[in-house]
């Protein structure tokens, strides 16, 4: 059975000690931070980065990585990163929060940090739903859909339409600005996308934003096989996946 | 770095796959059990293993005839708790 040692194969950049993560099983926070952890590695930027996660689940990767971390207050991820960054522009800055934290109380300093064209990167975690807290209605709960505070699904009259967050920035930002939204589901993608979104930092060109669709199987109580649908068919017929602003302009 | 040896590295079960040209390794320590590699298999060769995970649930193991070997379980799983190995592309 024993041959050579056979190792679990984690990003360098994980904090091994703090594994296995806090994340329910199933959880795409893993995934999207496995992507970041690859990018981390392959950019070989591990002493350079200061990762910053929000309030919410995303608080949880708060020992996650063998990087300078802090966790902020909830919303507030984004601003204390710009500060990070504008009082050392060497370090790479990177922003995790979840789309509660993100585009609502939160949205202000997205908005804002997009439109000043900070040199950061954000990644936010849409699993449409206020995840931490038990499930209830986010700015990304999709029309129709059940959570724990819209039981019949989500009345747009009622609750007004849902955040489509890269449109939004990619509107706002400027010329350098880089805007793309993956998907758990397409891993070798969104790492694409947040190793461009880093590489758009560390050349000093302005804000760079991903968003990743991701799963919450807790939440929205689905098995395994509800979960990769749920992700992979019917969240990007709400949020389609692709790059929305690039600079030079070239989206894929 | 506070801890040296992981309790999760304590156990690894390896199973010889892919006519023996390659090994795939679960690690109980990190499978929380969440099925999404199972649903990802193109082979469909993910089975439910009678070894527990972390918090209690089944892990997975290979049928040996089945697997090639192809990874991607390994990429999907959010714990990093598969490992593949193939004999013929040693890496690092
Ligand atoms: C100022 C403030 N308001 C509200 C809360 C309660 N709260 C904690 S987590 C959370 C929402 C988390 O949702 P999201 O940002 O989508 O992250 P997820 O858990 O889904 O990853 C809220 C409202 C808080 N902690 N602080
Ligand atoms: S509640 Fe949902 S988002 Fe939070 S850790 Fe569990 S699965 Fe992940
Ligand atoms: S390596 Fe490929 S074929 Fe083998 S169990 Fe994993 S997904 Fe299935
Ligand atoms: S190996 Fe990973 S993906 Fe498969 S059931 Fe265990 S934790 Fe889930
Ligand atoms: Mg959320």
């Amino acid at each position: 059975m024993e041959t050579k040692e056979i190792l679990p194969k984690m990003p360098k950049s994980w904090n091994p000690a703090s594994k296995p993560h806090k994340f329910c099983p199933g959880c795409g926070h893993g995934l999207v931070l496995k992507a970041l952890g690859q990018v981390i590695d392959e950019l070989n930027i591990q002493d350079r980065v200061v990762f910053g996660c929000d309030i919410g689940c995303s608080l949880l990767s708060w020992d996650f990585f063998n990087v300078d971390t802090v966790q902020t207050h909830h919303g507030r991820t984004t601003p204390v990163m710009v500060g990070i960054k504008r009082a050392n522009p060497d370090l790479i800055t990177i922003a995790y929060m979840g789309d509660g934290g993100g585009y609502a109380i939160g949205s202000q300093h997205l908005v804002n940090a997009a439109n000043r064209n900070d040199i950061i990167t954000a990644i936010l975690v849409n699993n449409t739903v206020y995840a931490m807290t038990g499930g209830q209605m986010a700015p990304t709960t999709m029309p129709g859909q059940k959570t724990e505070t819209t039981p019949y699904g989500r009345d747009i009259k009622e609750a007004g339409y849902p955040m489509l967050g890269p449109e939004m920035v990619a509107a706002i930002a400027h010329e350098g600005a880089y805007v793309a939204r993956g998907s758990i589901a397409k891993f070798r993608q969104l790492k694409t996308f947040i190793k461009k979104a880093i590489e758009n930092q560390m050349a000093g060109r302005g804000f760079s934003f991903i968003e990743a669709l991701s799963t919450c199987p807790t939440n929205w109580r689905t098995n395994a096989e509800k979960t990769w649908d749920f992700v992979e068919n019917i969240m990007p017929k709400y949020f389609p996946i692709g790059e929305y602003k690039v600079p030079g302009g070239k989206e894929e | 770095m506070v801890q040296k040896d992981p309790e999760y590295l304590k156990k690894a079960i390896s199973v010889d796959v892919h006519t023996g040209k390659a090994t795939f390794t679960i690690f109980p320590g990190l499978c929380k059990g969440c099925g999404l590699c199972r649903e990802k298999c193109p082979e469909r060769a993910l089975d439910w293993s009678h070894k527990l995970g972390v918090y209690g649930t089944p892990t997975v193991s290979p049928n040996p005839e089945l697997c090639k070997a192809c990874r991607i379980c390994e990429q999907v799983c959010p714990d990093c708790a598969i490992t593949i190995r193939r004999k013929d592309k040693e890496e690092e």
